[in-house]
């Protein structure tokens, strides 16, 4: 019996659909959140901030969509290992907190050589990080590979003009 | 025979009629048990309505009462039933923007081969066109019904985000009314005057259509890439300009990859309507023109396809111009698998469209020449296939994970970076390039003596610019990403060359070649028409998962970093689902294409006659190349 094209056709695309939706379900499944709201208490002690800082960079903050922690080879942005340790020697002139702040608040204003400009502001939309959970990143970038000296009651140029 | 017919279409109506008796006596006893639940026993004349009723009446009244106490607010979000908003509006605005780049797209090609037929006098080209144009009207009916739809939905589910994005375009709005007006007068006029008007102006019509619809296209898009990447207002959202609004980062890259996708698109559901009529002919005539058509559409689709992941890296490059995190987040982040799946589809479609035109050299009786290159350029075509959809990191068990040292193999790491992508897409795309130069050739011989160095040339061109691709591929491994990102627009650039100018070599070397066998159109296994089927499918699948990616791109933002989205949709589902919703698209669009596609066949049918009375002469079998004044 010659089976009519109309159902040849019909069933190649059932079959053709079905097969792009299981090679949909064959890669790994995971649902992106809106970032968690995190409450900062006022008197938060520097470890604390070190372990906030850390969530935040892995989530709100997005840092470690861009940024790796322990890589080499040809990286898009610089690797964030060691930031602690490299951060008061990278500009003379600058403390470790200034130029974490400044990377944070003006990422364009020192790029590191070989790389590309293009981290945006943070404390600007869409990212929108408020002051106290930028010095908390700070808190936690300084604790790779350094030592980590902010708390919530540290100034730097930018915290005065922010507010 | 004819008694016994009406006896049994009779029997039938009379079933029917007892089975609707039936249920109107099933629904009448069930509306007197409702009203009768709570009555006394005693079936007398009561004054008090049953305590039921009443019960209903003093909720009712209690309601009404709340509302009237509550001031008007207005409302962030609405819903509709039980209904999940995001997937209404997800659906309604696939379907609209398939059948959009469909009608966008279909005028763009029937001009050409209308233009086509007016310069060289060959009434077949002529008839393509129109035939193709056939599908237009039904098209954009359901074009605009389906954008009422979402305008509507969108309206009602997302009210105040739809009243910011009316407060920021209001001046582009009456222009694109205005414009859909024009677009209606143009396309009916283009369609019905068909034969109708001196060529010129017919060519005139259709150039108006395209104009407008592009027009209406670019500025739609400005309403979408305003929401990705926003331009023109303050943090807060207030406009300061309007012009940098609509022209912002990723307003042209989309206009130029929409445009270019909608031709391949375009070209493929053509070709599939080429295909279905292929299987469906009656006759030789109709088989021959129908595979023309179907071969048509596909070289069109293909053609077009062949510049779209150029085009794709452009908007890529402007997306990560626009906000780094944003870029990353595509490639590298929550939607980086989908990349793999995309790699699939383009792959299938690569594979499918080869194939087609090797098939397609059968057409050319004793051409024998090149089919000793195909299991090469199958060869090719499946190495990049299988580089393409190699992912960086590897899903694996947890023994697996722990021989390979972590989630990325030791050695297929490497063909996950971006360098290994682009060397495969290029040589994928050189590779087509290479089938379809050869099914031009096929059947011809140059009369040019300088015809054997036009080979070499094309050749050298052609095999330069894979090394040149190949050599930036492994190179790019070897330095950093500043210098490494700009090796894609090398790549890009060789790989163009090589296929302009080995073309325009083409032109001049068959330019009065000797044809030593003539394409006998119709002489296709039936198996070709459904990889054209096939190939429209992808297509569409393919248009819906590249829409997904680039609206979910914004996250949890109705505009990127200007207006959050609070719903309780404002997640990134997972890539499982979302293949879901897009395959659901997918079949609702082809159940209505195929519609279309049988009212168009409609065309060409025999007016319908009583049994007993002579066949009436064919009303719809008209064609411009019938008619007098077709041109």
């Amino acid at each position: 019996m010659r089976v009519p094209p109309a159902v040849n056709v019909v069933l190649l695309v059932l079959g053709a659909t079905a097969f792009y939706t299981y090679v949909g379900q064959l890669v790994p499944q995971s649902e992106v959140l809106p970032p968690e709201e995190i409450q900062i208490a006022a008197d938060l002690t520097t470890d604390k901030m070190i372990t906030i800082g850390e969530r935040i960079a892995h989530g709100k903050g997005l840092c470690l969509t861009c940024h790796t922690l322990g890589q080499s080879g040809p990286l898009r942005f610089p690797d964030l290992a060691g930031i602690g340790a490299r951060a008061g020697t990278r500009r003379p002139g600058m403390s470790d907190v200034e130029y974490l702040a400044q990377s944070l608040y003006e990422p364009d204003s020192f790029v590191v050589p070989g790389f590309n400009p293009g981290m945006p502001p943070i404390h600007k939309p869409p990212i929108g990080l408020t002051d106290e959970e930028i010095l908390c990143v700070i808190a936690w970038l300084q604790s790779l590979g350094g030592e980590p000296t902010v708390t919530l009651q540290t100034m730097h140029p930018y915290r005065k003009q922010g507010g | 025979m004819k008694g016994g017919r009406d006896v049994k279409r009779w029997g039938w109506i009379l079933a029917a009629l007892v089975v609707l008796a039936g249920l109107a006596a099933t629904v009448r006893v069930w509306q007197r048990l409702e009203r009768g639940a709570f009555r006394p026993p005693v079936w007398a004349a009561q004054e008090e309505p049953p305590p039921r009723v009443q019960g209903l009446e003093d909720l009712t009244r209690a309601r009404e009462e709340k509302l009237r106490s509550q001031p008007y607010e207005e409302a962030e979000y609405r819903q509709l039933g039980k209904l999940n908003s995001r997937v209404v509006v997800w659906v309604l605005a696939q379907l609209h923007l398939l059948f959009a780049a469909f009608v966008l797209a279909v005028p763009i090609f029937a001009f050409i081969i209308e233009a086509i037929g007016y310069a060289t006098g060959d009434r077949r080209y002529d008839r393509l066109a129109h035939d193709f144009t056939k599908l237009l009207s039904v098209s954009f009916s359901l074009t605009a019904t389906f954008g009422a739809f979402l305008t509507f939905m969108l309206v009602l589910l997302y009210p105040k985000f739809m009243n910011y994005l009316f407060y920021v375009f209001s001046p582009t709005l009456a222009p694109y009314v205005g414009l859909f007006f024009l677009e209606a007068i143009f396309l009916y006029t283009y369609y019905y005057g068909w034969g109708k008007f001196h060529p010129l102006v017919h060519l005139g019509l259709g150039l108006g259509l395209n104009i407008v619809g592009t027009a209406i296209m670019f500025i739609a898009n400005a309403w979408l890439s305003f929401m990705m990447s926003p331009g023109g207002v303050s943090e807060t959202g207030v406009v300061l300009s309007v012009w940098d609004a609509f022209a912002n980062f990723t307003w042209m890259p989309i206009n130029i990859h929409r445009l270019i996708a909608n031709v391949a698109f375009g070209g493929s559901v053509a070709a599939a309507y080429g295909a279905w009529m292929f299987l469906h002919a009656h006759n030789d005539e109709e088989r021959a023109h129908y595979d023309w058509m179907g071969y048509t559409g596909n070289f069109v689709a293909t053609i077009a396809f062949l510049p779209l992941p150029f085009a794709g890296y452009w908007l890529a490059s402007e997306i990560y111009n626009y906000n780094q995190a944003l870029g990353i987040m595509m490639m590298g982040g929550a939607f980086r698998w989908l990349f793999i799946i995309q790699a699939v589809l383009i792959g299938m479609i690569f594979l499918a469209a080869n194939y087609y035109l090797w098939v397609g050299m059968g057409r050319i009786e004793g051409e024998r020449r090149y089919q000793g290159a195909i299991k090469y350029l199958l060869a090719a075509i499946a190495l990049c296939f299988a580089v393409w959809v190699t992912p960086r990191a590897i899903v694996a068990t947890g023994s697996e994970i722990r021989a390979m040292g972590g989630t990325f193999h030791p050695v297929l790491r490497w063909l996950g970076l971006m360098s290994a992508k682009n060397t495969a897409v290029n040589i994928l795309i050189l590779t087509t390039f290479i089938s379809f130069v050869l099914y031009l050739r096929a059947g011809k011989r140059a009369a040019s003596p300088r015809a054997r160095l036009g080979d070499w040339v094309q050749a050298t061109l052609i095999a330069a610019a894979a090394a040149y691709v190949i050599y930036l591929g492994v190179y790019g491994y070897f330095v950093e990403a500043s210098i490494r990102i700009r090796f894609s627009v090398y790549m890009v650039l060789a790989v163009l060359i090589a296929i302009v100018g080995s073309l325009l070599i083409n032109i001049v070397q068959l330019k009065g070649a000797m044809i030593t066998a003539q394409p006998k159109w119709g002489k296709m296994p039936l198996f070709s028409q459904y990889v054209l089927i096939f190939i429209a499918v992808s297509f569409t699948w393919l248009m819906g998962l590249m829409g997904y990616v680039r609206s979910g791109l914004r996250q949890h933002w109705h505009v990127y970093g200007v207006m959050r989205d609070h719903s309780p949709d404002a997640y990134t589902p997972t890539l499982g689902y979302a293949t879901k919703i897009v395959s659901v698209t997918v079949l609702l669009f082809f159940a209505l294409i195929g519609f279309v596609f049988w009212l168009a066949s409609l065309a060409g049918k025999k007016a319908w006659a009583p049994a007993s009375e002579p066949v009436l002469e064919p009303a719809g079998g008209w064609t411009a190349s019938e008619s007098d004044g077709g041109h």
